[in-house]
């Protein structure tokens, strides 16, 4: 429902910035300054795929080529890819342990709870048992200042992440996580490319 | 007859009330009582921030949302617009997580009229973090001056924190806070503009279960209710005699 909202806000920030960015731009490349932030709309990315927002504490699973498009801090993008069937999933899990509250009723919040129920739905849609392949994003720590006791929540996030695909062997092919920065993660599920965006303009492939 | 019909009135008023509030499941009274003192509080801000910006600044009305923690980004549906924002917790027994949120542009407008630079692109980062965080230490800290003088309920802010990045990445790590205590938040927030709608900052604020509890208990004292309010009385319909004894002891 949401994602079908027109996005003004971000189209108008974009012309708005237009001018000054229009210097440092090259034919298929932006390079922009390091203060500019780096914001992408659909229409600058690769306008004939259709993005599709992944919401905190939920999860898409597409066969059809789109791009699943999230946004994460502390919390971690899980992009699960089965490059037989060309279908795959995004979930973005909030916390690492389902234990603290037993009785809410959304897997995709909790690590431990989001993979299982992620596999199983990838799977579902391929129709077909193959091999799955996974791609994680985020768990930066974004105040490294602040006092923290042992290891940041995003660290937690990436870890029990990491042993609930080797529970449910899932094999890890790429990440990109830690840092105090928010990452913008578009994972194509056509091709399994998950393409993230840090905020100061840096942009990697996994 | 009368009391009773009076009593569905009642109860059909209050759950007006919670409709205002855009609350569900908190106590409708207690809510109330946490909206007027940052209604109290958003004046204050509002003052200090017309005065620095020596322009007319108008603010939304507060509104206290009670969500499921994870709602948050949908409700504001920010996803990805560059946000300058300021974080500010409060230390000691008052736990409490402040959130100062600009949109960059503006921060950087706001950040230029402070420094009297005639435009935002001239100022570096280090003037423009240090102009952004001198007005969340001002606006913070007239929000809970007027708070902490009302309620005699000792605020201590800790230094702010500057911070840039998209929205969901920044809120991200607050909701994980408060996921961490309970499935739903308690937050407040109220909005500020200028007339020409240069600057739009969202003020949010995420009191922790003790500083709320701290803060009804205090206000309640102050306006003489000691006992718990009950908002809603379950009355036995053949026990008409009870309730004019309940009622009038609750006035």
């Amino acid at each position: 429902m949401l994602n079908s909202l027109p996005r003004i806000p971000l189209i108008r920030f974009w012309n708005n910035h237009q001018k000054s960015t229009m210097l440092n731009t090259t034919i298929g490349a932006c390079i922009q300054f390091e203060t500019m932030p780096c914001i992408t709309t659909a229409a600058q990315t690769s306008p004939t795929v259709e993005e599709v927002r992944v919401d905190m504490a939920g999860m898409k699973v597409e066969s059809k080529p789109v791009e699943l498009v999230t946004s994460v801090g502390s919390c971690v993008a899980i992009c699960l890819h089965d490059s037989t069937n060309k279908c795959g999933g995004l979930a973005h899990i909030m916390l690492p342990d389902s234990s603290i509250f037993p009785r809410e009723n959304l897997p995709f919040k909790f690590a431990d709870t989001a993979v299982p129920a992620l596999a199983k739905a990838v799977r579902k849609i391929s129709g077909k048992e193959a091999m799955l392949f996974a791609k994680i994003a985020g768990g930066a720590n974004m105040f490294p200042n602040v006092r923290n006791d042992g290891l940041s929540v995003g660290e937690k996030n990436v870890e029990a992440v990491k042993t609930e695909l080797a529970n449910c062997k899932v094999k890890l092919l790429g990440e990109d996580v830690g840092g105090s920065y928010g990452r913008r993660i578009s994972f194509n599920v056509n091709t399994g490319i998950a393409t993230i965006r840090c905020y100061k303009g840096a942009v990697k492939r996994i | 007859m009368s009391q009773k019909d009076e009593q569905i009135k009642n109860k059909g008023m209050k759950k007006k009330g919670l409709c205002r509030f855009t609350c569900t499941n908190s106590d409708c009274v207690d809510v109330g009582i946490l909206l007027e003192l940052g209604s109290i509080g958003a004046g204050h801000a509002a003052t200090s921030l017309s005065e620095i910006l020596q322009q007319q600044v108008l603010i939304d009305v507060p509104k206290i949302h009670n969500f499921a923690v994870h709602e948050l980004p949908k409700f504001y549906h920010k996803h990805d617009v560059p946000t300058t924002a300021i974080y500010m917790p409060l230390v000691e027994e008052s736990e409490c997580d402040i959130l100062l949120m600009l949109e960059v542009e503006e921060a950087n407008k706001i950040a230029a009229i402070m420094t009297m630079t005639p435009s935002p692109d001239e100022l570096d980062t280090p003037m423009r973090q240090s102009a952004i965080e001198e007005l969340a230490n001002i606006l913070v800290g007239s929000f809970l001056t007027a708070i902490s003088d009302f309620t005699a309920v000792k605020l201590i802010p800790a230094p702010p924190q500057w911070i840039e990045d998209s929205f969901d990445a920044i809120i991200d790590n607050f909701l994980i806070k408060q996921a961490m205590i309970s499935n739903r938040a308690l937050v407040f927030d109220t909005n500020f503009r200028t007339m020409d709608g240069a600057a739009n900052a969202i003020l949010m604020i995420f009191p922790s279960p003790r500083l709320q509890e701290l803060l009804i208990q205090k206000s309640k004292e102050l306006c003489g209710i000691t006992e718990p309010y009950e908002p809603e009385i379950i009355v036995p319909e053949d026990a008409e005699v009870n309730i004019v004894g309940n009622t009038n002891q609750t006035n």
